[in-house]
């Protein structure tokens, strides 16, 4: 049973006369390492934002662990995917990295030295223990889209969605979140990775489905 | 009729000062009438009225605020002695509802203009262009934010935080957490934006050429004739209506 699936979906922005995303049927087992790739403006980013219930589509249906995603709330759907925005400024809301990364433990219940020790953990393992007092805002693309990743990391979803990780990150912490990301794989949590980055894509990636023109090019194993 | 921007302008003017000026609801409520066949000449989407149907709260509030402070009338809803609610309470909340809507349909006379001649007509009008630009900035980054904040608040919900389901206390405390690194963005971006506008050589030149043009033709001149005509003759009438009503106290 498909863990998250998209049934002949179909999507259109207000005010444009394309649709992004055109009749797409998909499927995604769970634990799967998957690249979506694609040239720009092919759909890719939309085909995510279907997946997490922001978009509603036009046609077609998508559910998420066997029940349709509009069955769930927000709040329901974070706790089984991990979302990480292409632009991380979207998602950094708090006044330090610290508090980022323990917002969400937090709302799940997490206190006292169990939430000092994930955290701690999390930021130590990207390097960014240093900048545990900093505001968010104020680090480099690359240090926001890392404690963006770390925050979603930290509270375990079943899924994880990347868009473009790795855009603006050095080779030393790509390193990092690869060495990361392959971990929580063998652990059994599904990725999905929207990059244009090949090589980070083929290291960690077991499928790869190629998206043009709002519709699925290629769909296959990687090896 | 298409008329020139300015024109518009004076109309939209012309209806939210007598708005405001005038509190009684007969005169509002004349004001509101008079004002729904304009909007309907100048082809205002009067469709965007039905949008306003969200602040139906605010204006149950509004009615409800403007109730508990004016005292006369005959009570309508009382707890022992203390008046809650009474008829020129209602009359007077009824007025403040009035208020608000006559000032949104001029604002609509605007929305339906094309916003490159409303800033053209604000230059023409002598309004500085920095001021004038800060507007088209204001009126261009409005959506981004609104999207920005819609991207930031579905990353709060998808971390866990359930704000419907907590008491409005925390959910306070979440918005004014995020309080200050909003401001902060919007800031950051202004910073940024002005660094760019330098690089581009923003006010090198005094003057600006614009590729679209404006100009008032007879039937403007006509229609702000006839607007300011029936303006006196609306004043003029709120006098005899009740002196009370005199604005600014001219008496």
């Amino acid at each position: 049973m498909p863990y998250i699936s998209l049934n002949r979906v179909s999507y259109i922005y207000s005010g444009r006369s394309m649709p992004a995303v055109k009749d797409i049927t998909l499927t995604f087992e769970k634990g799967e390492k998957i690249a979506l790739t694609g040239t720009n403006g092919s759909g890719k980013s939309t085909i995510a934002r279907l997946m997490l219930g922001l978009l509603k589509p036009q046609a077609g249906t998508v559910t998420l662990a066997n029940r349709p995603i509009g069955d769930y709330s927000l709040v329901e759907i974070g706790e089984r995917l991990g979302y990480v925005l292409q632009n991380p400024t979207q998602m950094l809301f708090t006044t330090t990295v610290y508090d980022e990364i323990a917002f969400g433990l937090r709302w799940k219940g997490v206190r006292g030295s169990e939430l000092d020790k994930v955290c701690k953990n999390i930021l130590k393992h990207f390097a960014l223990w240093p900048l545990r007092n900093k505001m968010p805002l104020t680090l480099s693309e690359g240090q926001k889209q890392l404690v963006a990743i770390c925050a979603v990391l930290a509270l375990k979803p079943a899924y994880l969605i990347l868009d473009e990780p790795t855009k603006s990150i050095d080779t030393f912490r790509k390193d990092i979140l690869l060495n990361a990301l392959q971990d929580i794989g063998h652990k059994g949590t599904g990725i999905i990775i929207i990059s244009h980055d090949q090589e980070f894509t083929h290291r960690l990636c077991n499928r790869e489905i190629k998206v043009f023109d709002g519709k699925v090019a290629t769909d296959g194993s990687r090896c | 009729m298409d008329l020139d921007v300015r024109t518009k302008l004076f109309i939209a003017a012309i209806f939210s000062v007598l708005a405001i000026v005038y509190q009684d609801p007969v005169i509002l409520g004349a004001l509101l009438v008079i004002l729904l066949p304009v909007l309907a000449f100048l082809k205002t989407p009067l469709g965007k009225f039905y949008d306003f149907r969200k602040l139906f709260y605010l204006y149950l509030i509004l009615i409800i605020i403007q109730s508990l402070f004016v005292r006369g009338g005959a009570p309508l809803l009382k707890i022992g002695t203390i008046h809650l609610l009474t008829t020129d309470g209602l009359i007077y909340g009824l007025a403040v509802v009035m208020r608000f809507i006559i000032l949104v349909g001029a604002g609509l006379i605007l929305v339906a203009c094309d916003t490159a001649k409303l800033l053209l007509a604000m230059s023409k009008m002598k309004i500085p262009y920095e001021i004038v630009f800060m507007i088209q900035l204001g009126i261009r980054f409005i959506p981004t934010l609104i999207g920005e904040l819609s991207a930031t608040f579905d990353a709060i919900q998808m971390r866990g935080a359930d704000l419907r389901r907590v008491y409005k206390r925390k959910v306070f405390k979440v918005y004014l957490e995020i309080f200050t690194p909003l401001v902060f963005g919007i800031l950051q971006k202004a910073e940024q934006l002005s660094i760019l506008l330098e690089l581009r050589g923003f006010r090198r030149y005094p003057e600006r050429t614009s590729y679209k043009t404006i100009a008032m033709k007879k039937r403007d001149y006509i229609v702000i004739a006839l607007t300011s005509a029936a303006t006196m003759v609306f004043i003029f009438g709120a006098i005899l209506y009740g002196k009370e009503q005199i604005p600014f106290n001219l008496r």
